[in-house]
């Protein structure tokens, strides 16, 4: 169909991707692309399959059938380390930060600096308070003592810190899933500014949402997953607000938009 | 009220003058205190089992009377600062009667506990009570009983004199500006209430302790400490008014922004938040007051040998509970451990005699080395199946707990023990030679000097930075940067005694006649006793008592812990145990290899029993097929007891040590008292249930 050939402006191109666990069909040939600098909604309903898509791209699930492309160049990604490796951090869900750790320990989880001394390696504790500290102060987060227990803090908070630790490591691509679904207003708006400052450090986010008034602001282009087809993707100059409220809810693309879309296709 | 005095306000007055009154009296009382002590009128500890540094004061007594010291200069201080109206000496004065009732609160207890203990032991005991009657011996008691109530009455005039004078001495006070001050007293009959419900209480305990003291008839009971009972009147008197004191100024809290920051920090504050900071909160508290109930109790406790008795019986359990602390902490727990170490002395015993498969029969060492890798590939069997199958880790290991099992029951048949002395007449020795230890004294040395040079001059600066901002600190920026001054002064000490200790031992070995070899049992280098390694005993140099029975084990346990707590604390490796405890999920984003650790950690836990296996059979050359049968939860008791969690994500190798010297603690307490040892498992069981509810406890004030 479309999108067979690799774009290769692109920063992430996923051509095709189908994903079946057992016999149910979760993706069913959806072509999804991130553009350099650029803020892509990801929206859909649930159970769309927004969630399984990102998860293929962060190594959680092996792909059924499909080619990711990264950075222009084929990637087989099996495991959340690859994903790592390639410059792709993930805020997700329900699995961003430890509760029961410290925010300096989170913040460095799976990274942590050491010295040595001799064959052994040990953390390097001053740089990872100072350096957590510092790091989140540049997104905008202001914490008080890189000692304090993550569980002590405000769901905003926690979700501010995976963000933020997020922007910090994440050098290419920012994927943040769901993060504004159990924040409040004054909380919802700090984290669209983290995603502006994320691109303005020169990533691409990916923002994946059911909800498109969290993220009308920010975004550049919204993709749209309708029961594991994509519906199509609409810059924010070409759809308003409600129009793509509309279409998440009914899977259908409206009249105004539909031959516009044809036409982007080349059928 | 007392924030109004200090803003010299009317109606605070009365209040805040009592404060200053009575602070000024305890600084009176401190210096008494201290006269008393230094001039011998008030001994303190006659047990013979007490060091004395000389013919003078003994060592608890040095110590009262600095203490003394100290607190009389902080009252007058307090005082002061009462007087001059300075919003910071509220935080003074309450730190002071906190201290204060602490103070008479252990004064009290030191008569209680004993007290208790013998009263539970009489009701418990009645067919000594029977015998006391047919011994004509009642007659004693209730003769007892009628000097009690002698003295209550006694006790009751005096109490009254005593209120009265109180009476008489706040008025002429009071008057001098004011002559609401009566109100105080006499206004509210609550408080009149109170006071007459305390006499009658200390009355009734009064005549309890006489009773109880005038009948020391009990065979198994003589070894409580005999009960002073002098000290409750002075336990109370300095008690109840410091705990109303404090209660009086804790219940400010209102306007001005300066007082608040004043009293923001009440000390039952402070002290839970810096509990809150350590996971073995509990475990710390459950330690002093197990140690100081034990203390009070019993005068056989605080000795050398008993100490070293239960420092070596918890030794070997100890070690293990470091690894089930490692894997609590990541989620998973072992019961597979008693069964392992079973099987693990089995291994060793049989390669040291009847020989391993292809290589023969083994010299010790060569035979516990490969004993702990059977160990190794029990554990490391355990995790594999927690992984490839998913079987929550309570599963597979009550499975492998059984089927490690059969391996001991099959092995040795017919419930004989399997004897090293069946085979050999004598324990295998080994020649080592002095340069061994001279080389081992110099590694020490140079281990020592390392680790001051590394740890020395943090210490020192973080001391020096506290001093440089100390009056950014407030109030206790002084007295915080002298406390860490004193905490580089005795890291300093410590390493100073170590590195005499090791230049003493060098000496001793390399003076000793070279190139001959001293024997040394090599089940003594596992787990002897310090004093009997070597020919004359004298091989490590320590000043130990005779009957004090120190094995090696608990070296290697404390080295144990220190290591396990260093790699848990400072290392990626713990940072990955402590989330995948944490969050799976979480850890697994980030890139942490949950399964690898878990494995890595079932690993740990095994090769830690297999080294308390050797020291066990080193201890007592023997196996029988039941060897470690139900120490998989009295270790799992110990880890709980020292805070970890049956969830995961939180815990300390510290937890476990103190869990372990609490658990060792009561089995050589109860038995000291004279409770019976039956008693032991259910008093354990108080424990944990009591000690994971303090740590709840701690933990839910860290929340808020």
């Amino acid at each position: 169909m479309q999108y067979q050939e690799k774009n290769p402006d692109a920063l992430v191109d996923m051509i095709d991707i189908h994903k079946y666990f057992g016999s149910v069909q979760v993706l069913r040939g959806v072509d999804f692309h991130v553009d350099r600098q650029e803020i892509v909604g990801l929206l859909g309903d649930n159970g769309a399959g927004k969630s399984t898509l990102i998860k293929v791209l962060t190594g959680f699930h092996s792909l059924t059938r499909g080619q990711i492309y990264f950075d222009g160049d084929a990637v087989n990604i099996e495991s959340p380390h690859d994903a790592r490796e390639l410059g792709i951090e993930t805020v997700h869900q329900d699995l961003a930060l430890v509760p029961l750790m410290s925010i300096a320990r989170n913040f460095w989880l799976g990274q942590e600096p050491t010295y040595e001394v001799g064959p052994f390696r040990f953390l390097d504790k001053r740089m990872m308070a100072s350096e957590s500290i510092q790091a989140l102060a540049d997104v905008g987060i202001h914490i008080r003592d890189p000692e304090e227990t993550v569980g002590t803090m405000s769901g905003g908070e926690r979700q501010s810190i995976a963000i933020g630790r997020a922007v910090y490591f994440g050098k290419k691509l920012l994927i943040l899933d769901e993060p504004t679904s159990a924040l409040s207003v004054g909380e919802t708006q700090k984290v669209l500014d983290y995603t502006i400052a994320a691109k303005e450090k020169g990533m691409s986010v990916i923002f994946i949402t059911h909800n498109i008034r969290h993220v009308y602001e920010v975004a550049d282009r919204f993709t749209i997953i309708e029961r594991g087809h994509k519906l199509g993707d609409f810059y924010k100059s070409e759809v308003s607000e409600n129009e793509v409220a509309d279409m998440i809810v009914t899977g259908e693309i409206p009249e105004r938009l539909r031959l516009y879309d044809e036409e982007a296709v080349g059928d | 009220m007392m924030q109004a005095y200090l803003e010299n306000k009317h109606e605070g007055r009365n209040i805040g003058l009592l404060i200053t009154f009575i602070m000024s009296g305890l600084a009176v009382l401190g210096l008494l205190v201290a006269l008393m002590v230094a001039l011998g009128w008030m001994p303190l500890g006659e047990r013979d089992n007490i060091p004395r540094w000389s013919e003078g004061l003994n060592v608890y007594e040095n110590i009262v009377m600095i203490a003394a010291l100290l607190y009389a200069l902080c009252c007058a201080r307090a005082t002061y600062g009462l007087y001059i109206r300075e919003s910071a000496s509220l935080r003074w004065s309450q730190w002071m009667l906190f201290v204060t009732a602490m103070l008479g609160g252990v004064i009290l207890l030191s008569v209680v506990i004993p007290v208790g203990l013998k009263f539970s032991l009489l009701l418990g005991q009645n067919i000594d009570l029977r015998a006391l009657i047919n011994e004509n011996q009642l007659a004693a008691a209730s003769l007892a009983i009628g000097e009690g109530l002698i003295s209550i009455c006694l006790l009751v005039l005096a109490l009254l004199a005593l209120l009265a004078l109180f009476v008489f001495l706040i008025p002429p006070l009071e008057v001098l500006r004011h002559t609401e001050g009566i109100r105080l007293i006499v206004a509210p009959p609550r408080r009149l209430i109170q006071a007459i419900l305390i006499v009658f209480a200390v009355g009734i305990v009064f005549m309890l302790i006489a009773g109880i003291y005038a009948v020391p008839l009990y065979p198994g009971v003589t070894k409580i400490r005999d009960v002073e009972e002098h000290r409750i009147l002075a336990g109370l008197l300095i008690f109840l008014p410091a705990l109303y004191g404090y209660r009086q100024v804790r219940q400010v809290r209102e306007e001005s922004d300066e007082l608040r920051r004043a009293v923001a920090l009440t000390p039952g504050k402070f002290i839970r938040a810096e509990l809150a900071k350590s996971p073995s909160a509990g475990a710390i508290i459950g330690f002093i007051a197990i140690f100081m109930a034990f203390t009070m109790a019993t005068d056989l406790f605080l000795e050398p040998s008993s100490i070293a008795s239960f420092l070596s019986n918890v030794a070997t359990k100890g070690v293990i509970a470091i690894g089930v602390t490692y894997l609590m902490i990541s989620g998973e727990f072992d019961l597979s451990v008693g069964s392992i170490l079973g099987v693990t002395a089995l291994s060793f015993m049989l390669f040291m005699t009847e020989g391993a498969p292809v290589v023969g029969v083994l010299d010790p060492i060569p035979a516990a080395i490969l004993a702990i890798f059977v160990a190794l590939a029990l554990g490391a069997v355990n995790g594999i199946l927690l992984i490839t199958t998913g079987i929550p880790s309570f599963i597979v290991t009550l499975g492998t707990l059984l089927a490690y099992r059969a391996i001991t029951l099959v092995a040795i048949a017919g419930g004989r023990i399997l004897r090293y002395k069946d085979f050999y007449a004598d324990f295998p020795v080994i020649g080592i030679s002095n340069i061994i230890f001279v080389v081992l004294s110099v590694i020490g040395l140079l281990l020592v000097a390392f680790t001051g040079y590394r740890v020395l001059p943090v210490l020192w600066r973080l001391a020096a930075q506290a001093w440089s901002i100390r009056s950014d600190n407030g109030d206790f920026g002084t007295s915080g940067a002298i406390v860490r001054f004193v905490i580089f002064l005795v890291v300093l000490l410590i390493m100073a005694a170590i590195v005499v200790w090791l230049v003493a031992v060098f000496g001793y070995h390399i003076s000793a006649s070279g190139g001959q070899l001293v024997e040394v049992g090599y089940f003594d280098l596992f787990n002897g006793r310090v004093l009997s390694i070597g020919s004359e005993g004298d091989f490590f140099h320590l000043d130990i008592p005779r009957d004090a029975n120190v094995r090696l084990a608990i070296l290697w346990w404390f080295i144990f812990v220190v290591f396990f707590h260093v790699i848990l604390m400072n290392t990626s490796f713990g940072n990955s145990i402590f989330a995948a405890g944490g969050n799976q999920g979480a850890a697994r984003a980030q890139g942490v290899n949950v399964d690898r650790v878990k494995v890595q950690n079932f690993v740990i836990v095994a090769v830690l029993t297999g080294i308390a296996a050797i020291y066990e059979t080193a201890r007592n050359p023997g196996v029988d097929p039941l060897k470690g049968q139900g120490w998989e939860l009295e270790v799992i008791a110990m880890t709980v007891i020292g805070g970890a969690l049956l969830t995961g994500g939180y815990g300390s190798v510290v937890g476990s040590l103190l869990g372990a010297l609490i658990f060792g603690m009561l089995q050589t307490g109860l038995v000291l008292v004279g409770i019976e040892s039956r008693l032991f498992t259910g008093t354990v069981g108080v424990i944990i249930i009591a000690a994971v509810v303090l740590n709840t406890f701690v933990r839910g004030s860290q929340q808020n």
